[in-house]
């Protein structure tokens, strides 16, 4: 059994010196300060080498233990060895994982698709990187809805990521569903997504449970590109979970929204640290972020982080983070109608949650994350 | 009904309430006018448990109990019901799971069967319709950009639905126009049922000339200074508040 660390990776690819450069991250590496990702890299593991197996026509992606079992129509698979890699990325672990992934997955999309892509991960005290690439093609809408499984993972460390590329004219919709819980793997996903001239990425992401996951994103936008993220987090015990995103309006009317929840239970942390930047050849942009988080215990901590850098002065932008407990006047405004106080807190936190998770529309998912979210808050609760 | 009895209470650290003696009689419509900042708002939220208001000394007697010592969401189980001043909103709460929640606790409080979502769609919607509302009020968020008159109008809503026995209406009149003033008044009247029992606060003589009241309390500087029937009002209206506190 080994730790993670810059000894593992063997590699003649140029990539590999920038690596060397930035180093394993450490307790005072900005984007892990709050997550501690110094015991998760110390923590010894099996090292999982993914089975190339033949993967079967289905109705979802599967990526089981790192390979592919399942994939559904329309979409074409393949592994390569040589990765597609962004040299600005800000995030070391995005290169390791690319560097100690042993192989690629390619995933093609080339026609309208709506799909679910589940992770598997049934490997105890195991370190599992891997990498998927996920290209699109023009004028096109794609669905994707991302889900985890880990049965008996408990003690494994995933680390994966996507590089996503979102072709003109082509909307991705990508929504994350995660209950993850401590007994499960610990998960740091770090991703890329590539939004081409007149594209559109909308990425939701709902995290529930109490397990450390955290998710680190850089996301391009080109010229008349746009992006709508929506994270909502709800964590409790001990968990420290959070989302780490790099905005870069690249041209000329780009424009990115972005909102956050999260609602923290017991001694929970979450994060949320994110960067909208705006280059000096991106007039026009429009950027608006907002974060908000509700505390429901003295002990629960939330770390945000909203910041904006901007090098023109032709452009929209405004950012705003709140941090509090739940709204006085809103729970008296329940009680007075007989509504007692532990089933006001819900129906506040639910309420909370609701608008998040209403904004991804007429999606069939919708039930689905209903149903993820109601399931964490009433564990909690019991 | 009610016997308010030597109450005393504070927000923050300033006392408001200075030692008032009401008493509220069953079935009966009480109208409790005073000046601005006289203390009748923080009367009825001392009547209901709000949290800003801490009571230092007197009782409120109801059914036999003190509601001092009950938590507000029991006060309003045993059926103290306060029409808010200004409504708050709250958005993602939805208006007819809210309502609906509200009256279920109630129904299980009083050991009754709770109205499934079904009958009380049909409740809330023949309601809303007789208060005027538009019926996509019902799903929207509770309050959520309503207007003055809609959220006054809403307020009336759950009365009716709860049927509260000790109505509190704070300033129910305020910023309603001749047509809404109508429907909140008509909801009111409907539940005159000569066991309710009614506090109304008010500035204006209007809203009680559609709610016939049999009792008027003058209030000032945190306590209950003069007593007596409707004919308070029209020595109101025309010689103002000094005429009363002189007298």
């Amino acid at each position: 059994m080994k730790a993670v660390n810059l000894d593992l990776v063997h590699t003649e690819h140029p990539l590999y010196a920038k690596l060397q450069s930035m180093g394993m991250p450490a307790n005072k590496t900005e984007q892990y300060r709050n997550f501690a990702i110094k015991p998760l890299l110390a923590q010894k593991y099996h090292f999982y080498n993914p089975e190339k197996s033949v993967p079967k026509e289905g109705e979802k992606l599967v990526i089981t233990n790192g390979s592919v079992s399942e994939f559904p129509a329309g979409v074409q698979v393949r592994y390569e060895s040589d990765f597609v890699c962004d040299n600005a990325h800000y995030d070391v672990l995005y290169f390791y994982s690319h560097a100690v992934s042993v192989q690629t997955i390619y995933v093609e999309v080339t026609r309208e698709s709506r799909f679910e892509l589940e992770h598997i991960c049934n490997q105890a005290e195991t370190f599992l990187p891997y990498r998927i690439v996920i290209s699109t093609a023009k004028n096109i809408h794609v669905e994707i809805f991302e889900t985890f499984r880990f049965d008996a993972s408990e003690q494994s460390f995933v680390l994966y990521g996507l590089d996503a590329f979102v072709n003109t004219d082509t909307t991705l919709r990508w929504i994350r569903n995660a209950s993850i819980n401590q007994a499960q793997a610990k998960l740091v996903g770090t991703h890329r997504f590539d939004v081409a001239r007149e594209g559109a990425l909308e990425l939701n992401t709902f995290d529930f449970g109490d397990a450390n996951a955290l998710h680190l994103y850089k996301i391009d936008l080109a010229e008349h590109a746009w992006s709508r993220a929506a994270h909502l987090l709800y964590a409790n015990t001990q968990a420290r979970s959070g989302n780490i995103i790099a905005i870069n309006h690249n041209e000329v009317y780009a424009k990115s929204a972005q909102e956050a929840r999260y609602i923290l239970v017991d001694e929970a942390v979450g994060i949320f640290d994110s960067k909208i930047r705006v280059d000096a050849g991106a007039q026009h942009s429009h950027a608006v972020q907002n974060s908000k988080a509700i505390l429901l215990s003295p002990h629960a901590h939330m770390y945000a982080k909203p910041q904006l850098e901007i090098y023109i002065d032709e452009l929209e932008a405004s950012h705003g983070a709140t941090i509090g407990e739940l709204d006085a006047d809103a729970l008296f405004y329940l009680n007075s109608r007989g509504i007692e106080a532990e089933e006001a807190r819900k129906i506040l936190v639910l309420a909370f949650a609701q608008s998040l998770i209403d904004s991804i529309g007429s999606s069939h998912y919708v039930e689905k994350i209903n149903q993820a979210f109601e399931a964490a808050y009433y564990k909690k609760e019991q | 009904m009610m016997q308010i009895k030597n109450l005393h209470a504070k927000i923050g650290e300033k006392e408001i309430l200075k030692g008032v003696n009401l008493a509220l009689e069953k079935g009966k419509v009480h109208v409790l006018m005073g000046t601005n900042g006289s203390g009748k708002s923080t009367l009825t939220k001392a009547i209901v448990g709000h949290y800003d208001v801490s009571v230092t000394a007197g009782t409120i007697e109801y059914k036999g109990k003190n509601l001092v010592d009950m938590p507000a969401e029991e006060r309003a189980l045993e059926g103290v019901f306060l029409s808010f001043q200004n409504p708050i909103e709250i958005p993602g709460v939805n208006n007819a799971y809210f309502l609906r929640a509200a009256l279920n606790a109630k129904e299980k409080y009083r050991g009754e069967k709770e109205t499934n979502a079904a009958e009380f769609l049909k409740l809330m919607r023949a309601h809303a319709q007789k208060l005027g509302m538009n019926p996509d009020m019902i799903s929207r968020g509770l309050n959520d950009g309503f207007s003055g008159g809609e959220k006054k109008r809403n307020e009336i809503l759950q009365m009716e639905i709860l049927q509260p026995d000790m109505i509190l209406l704070d300033e129910i009149d305020s910023g309603l126009d001749i047509d809404a003033l109508k429907a909140v008044s008509q909801g009111i009247n409907r539940m005159k049922d000569g066991e309710r029992t009614f506090l109304v606060i008010t500035h204006y003589k209007r809203i009680l000339d559609y709610i016939h009241p049999d009792y008027v309390h003058i209030f000032q500087d945190g306590q209950v200074i003069k007593n007596g029937g409707p004919e308070l009002v029209d020595v109101l209206e025309s010689e103002g508040y000094q005429a009363i506190v002189k007298d």
